[in-house]
């Protein structure tokens, strides 16, 4: 995987060494995802203009009112679109990036499940389907993450962010689950619609409240958020995808989709406003703390994250148009700079800022998309992240207040400033240039970012294109109202361009003085991170001790305690049965004939010798003597079936026995001390005397004849069978006893595999009674 | 009780003249002998359950006297493959109601005609046959795997 490149003859880099195994079969992977772009792409005539949506809809669970309905309007057409699209250059980069990894299928194959899953997701119109691909994102983000299984922090990684984000579904589930139960329906677009309903209901809070716990966790808002920096442990086409463009932003969808129906309530506005500022800022304090790259672009997202989640928040028109346009450009850029960290980091084999430098004259092109990308970032025209910058710094104009607009001001600053160093310093300045160059580039890995950051301009430069095409129904779907956008690129002196221009200056302040800031920073400790994943790792650890501790008491290895747990149980539950229920006993009939109570004399000697007796003989003549006492009971009671099954069961048992015992010592070996034997002796004998009651009190019931009746009359006639037993068996139960003879058969299967592995593992007898047999090579 | 040999695949476990000597006639009767309690459940005592039974015990048989080695080729398949065959045979057995459009497992009969009278056969034979044949499988299973080392 790693070729040596020949640093002596510059810019022959990458791109001669690629020619050779051009073609990757890896690659047409990428066909999945373009091909499901394509048919996203071929709803818009449907999906675009006014008011119009995509349905389709299959009952899934009638009793329950659930169905397998999706639904495509404009917002999810553009989100699905943006996720399809980038889905497709993550599959092109990843066949490119992983190539020489032994697992490259297997991520290839997750990548293509988790956007089927994402997709899944924002089309999902109805609740429980929206959760079940919710779930199913956050378990391939936990085999992404966790995909190179033997480091043990990617693991750490994984386990954490599962955890995170499976408690927030449950919390999600719950709170999603109230609100379908105070509409009615598990219809999104009819949950949504009964939003008065919800509002005024007394479980609106609690319902609210779970929910946005579902979807803080998700798009990791402060206090939650510590999972994504983790996150950045997998592979970089995964983090690309996952933790920057798509999954993230499910849970700003949500509250997007919830956003027309509680949109104007006070508690809706001050807790996503207040938890988005509060992410912004903590995001923003660490993303100048941080040293590595991905960390970098890591905390970053979870900057815009905020930065969503606030203007979701905020009420206008405007706000819509931000949220929309900001959710498009940092996607964009987003992706662009993780390909771009991807490249740089695999060239160079380091993975922090300050050891890169210079790459741009052997990553030319990763270097051109990752200038274009920052400069988006950076908000400069004439990018599209400008035009969502001017559109974030109205939104909080309009209807903001001044501390919203000092935060803006501040984040943007700090993004100018990461834009600056992200761009600049590997790439071209740097004072460590590494030297030697692992891994050049090659079309697989240059073609995606600079097709994303080339989008991303374009965009910028001809806005009107964007905003006649699918941003006006995009944002009027996610608005429930329709808004018309008119994007432009320079509107004229206003506020915001000063704005801007200030936070512009302020940011290439920060990035000129990176260095010693990011020095200062990094040295003294953040309060907020670290007690949430302290007390996340703590819960883990928890739980696994919990386990330990259970299964230690539980699984001790004694057969005694085995035994005696599961015998107790029953003891206990037929007494309190008897006890409770008061179970009449027949009247008890001495009269009986003389040979049966010779018989059960028999019966009851055997079972005494069986449990007392000494010699491993003895124990086993004990017990067929019983079972035969048994057969022949059954005879004169007037069941020739049963007792024939009894005697043949009786004898296989006794002789399957023997031959197992033969190769044991002849006298019983007793490991129990005389205290535990009376114990034993004690329970054994109250299971017997409780059985015994129990199934006299049986006797005493009334017994209601008409099945037996009905097969006594139909088995001939029907069945064409004079064995009632066997019919009964064989025809009128016939499944019950497929079943039976499936777990006979699975239980021989069982026990040849047990017994093969014990054989396989015994060690060879001594030599005094060994000779070379010719064992026979398993079965 | 003399005669706890040490086991090795092959030979006999209780070196009893008697027993060796007969043990495949016995072998053979109770074999036949299973055949025909499974053939007679229907209208008699018997069937799959005890036929099975009665075969294994066949099978126990030659393998106390002549070892598990010859009990193996007596039964010719691998134990698990005969239990396997048989559960196939009567999942089977259940299918021809599903072509007629009756439930799985509606058992269906036909008549052959004789001289002496017609000959009922149906579907539970062939049901009660797999039964038989898993019985005789997993019991053959166990014991052969105790009796060799």
């Amino acid at each position: 995987m790693t070729q040596t490149l020949d640093t002596s003859s510059p810019g022959a880099g990458g791109v001669s060494h690629a020619t050779h195994g051009w073609f990757d079969a890896a690659y047409l992977v990428a066909l999945v995802p373009l091909a499901v772009l394509g048919a996203i792409l071929s709803l818009g005539p449907t999906v675009l203009g006014a008011d119009s949506a995509a349905e389709w809809s299959m009952p899934w669970v009638p009793s329950l009112g659930i169905a397998l309905s999706f639904r495509i309007d404009g917002f999810s057409f553009l989100f699905g679109t943006l996720i399809a699209g980038i889905g497709s250059l993550v599959a092109i980069y990843a066949a490119a990036y992983m190539k020489g990894d032994a697992h490259r299928g297997r991520f290839l194959l997750l990548i293509v499940l988790f956007m089927g899953a994402m997709l899944g997701a924002i089309f999902a119109a109805d609740v429980i389907l929206l959760f079940v691909f919710w779930e199913l994102t956050s378990l391939l983000s936990f085999l992404l993450i966790g995909h190179k299984a033997s480091d043990p922090a990617a693991r750490r990684a994984a386990v954490q962010g599962l955890m995170v984000t499976v408690g927030g579904g449950l919390a999600l589930m719950a709170g999603l689950l109230l609100m379908a139960s105070i509409a009615g329906t598990t219809s999104l677009p009819g949950i949504i619609a009964a939003g008065p309903a919800i509002i005024a209901s007394p479980l609106f809070v609690p319902a609210l409240l779970l929910m946005l716990l579902g979807a803080f966790t998700k798009s990791a808002q402060v206090p939650f958020h510590f999972w994504l920096p983790g996150a950045m442990s997998a592979p970089t086409p995964a983090s690309a995808f996952l933790h920057s463009a798509t999954m993230v932003k499910l849970g700003v969808y949500l509250l997007i989709r919830f956003d027309p129906a509680f949109g104007d309530e006070a508690i809706w506005q001050t807790l996503l406003i207040g938890f988005g500022g509060a992410t912004m800022l903590v995001a923003a304090v660490q993303a100048l703390r941080v040293e590595a790259f991905k960390a970098v672009l890591a905390q970053t997202t979870i900057a815009a994250l905020g930065t969503l989640t606030l203007l979701v928040g905020l009420t206008g028109p405007v706000a819509a148009v931000a949220t929309v346009g900001f959710l498009l450009s940092h996607a964009l850029y987003k992706a662009a700079l993780f390909f771009a960290a991807g490249n740089a980091i695999h060239a160079t084999g380091v993975d922090r800022l300050s050891q890169m430098g210079g790459l741009a004259r052997s990553l030319p092109f990763t270097a051109g998309a990752a200038v274009i990308a920052c400069l988006s970032m950076a908000g400069l025209p004439p990018f599209i992240g400008f035009i969502a910058k001017e559109l974030l710094f109205e939104a909080k104009l309009d209807t903001g207040t001044t501390a919203l607009i000092v935060l803006a001001v501040i984040v943007n600053a700090v993004l100018v400033a990461v834009a600056a160093v992200v761009a600049l310093r590997p790439f071209f300045f740097g004072e460590q240039r590494p030297a030697q160059l692992k891994h050049g580039e090659t079309v697989g890995l240059a073609a995606p970012p600079i097709l994303l950051a080339c989008i991303g301009a374009m965009l910028g430069l001809l806005p009107g294109l964007a905003s006649n095409a699918f941003l006006t129904d995009a944002v009027s779907a996610a608005a429930g109202e329709t808004i018309i956008v008119d994007l432009k690129l320079w509107h004229g002196l206003t506020p915001y361009l000063g704005l801007s221009v200030l936070a512009v200056t302020f940011g290439a302040l920060i990035a000129w003085r990176w260095r010693s800031l990011n020095a200062a920073l990094a040295s003294r400790r953040m309060p907020t991170a670290i007690h949430a994943e302290r007390l996340s790792d703590r819960a883990a650890a928890g739980v696994l001790n919990g386990g330990r501790a259970l299964t230690a008491r539980l699984q001790n290895g004694s057969l005694r305690k085995y035994a005696w747990v599961p015998l107790l149980a029953f003891a206990l539950v037929i007494a309190l049965a008897l006890v409770s229920g008061g179970m009449a006993l027949p009247p008890f009939d001495l009269t009986e004939r003389p040979y049966l109570i010779l018989i059960v004399a028999v019966l009851v000697a055997g079972s005494f010798v069986a449990a007392t007796a000494r010699s491993f003989l003895a124990v086993l003549i004990a017990i067929g003597l019983v079972g035969y006492a048994l057969g022949v009971l059954f005879l004169k009671k007037g069941a020739p079936d049963l007792a024939f099954t009894q005697f043949a069961v009786e004898t296989v048992f006794v002789v399957v026995a023997a031959a197992v015992l033969v190769r044991m010592p002849l006298q019983v070996l007793e490991p129990r001390v005389q205290g535990e034997r009376r114990a034993d002796a004690a329970l054994a004998l109250s299971i017997g005397v409780l059985g015994t009651l129990v199934a006299l009190a049986m006797m005493g019931e009334p017994f209601d004849p008409r099945i037996s009746d009905y097969f006594r009359e139909v088995s001939l006639p029907e069945a064409f069978g004079r064995n009632v037993v066997n019919v009964v068996i064989v025809d009128f139960r016939a499944l019950d006893t497929l079943g039976e003879i499936a777990v006979v058969a699975l239980a021989a299967l069982a026990a040849f595999g047990v017994m093969r592995g014990l054989r396989a593992r015994r060690t060879i007898e001594p030599a005094a009674a060994q000779k070379p047999t010719a064992e026979e090579a398993g079965q | 009780m003399r005669g706890v040999a040490r086991i090795r695949s092959g030979r006999p476990i209780l070196p009893s003249a008697i027993l060796s000597a007969s043990a495949s006639l016995i072998a053979a009767v109770m074999a036949l002998l299973s055949l025909y309690i499974l053939l007679r459940g229907h209208n008699e005592p018997g069937g799959g359950f005890i036929g099975g039974l009665v075969g294994a015990g066949a099978l126990v048989v030659l393998g106390f006297a002549s070892g598990a080695e010859r009990a193996r080729r007596a039964l010719r398949f691998h134990p698990i493959a005969i239990a396997g065959a048989g559960l196939v045979m009567a999942l089977i057995s259940g299918l021809p109601a599903l072509l007629v459009g009756q439930p799985f497992l509606t058992h269906l009969w036909g008549e052959i005609p004789f001289e002496a009278g017609a000959l009922k056969v149906g579907t539970t034979y062939l049901f009660d046959l797999g039964v038989y044949l898993v019985v005789l499988g997993s019991v053959a299973a166990f014991h052969l795997m105790f009796v060799e080392d």
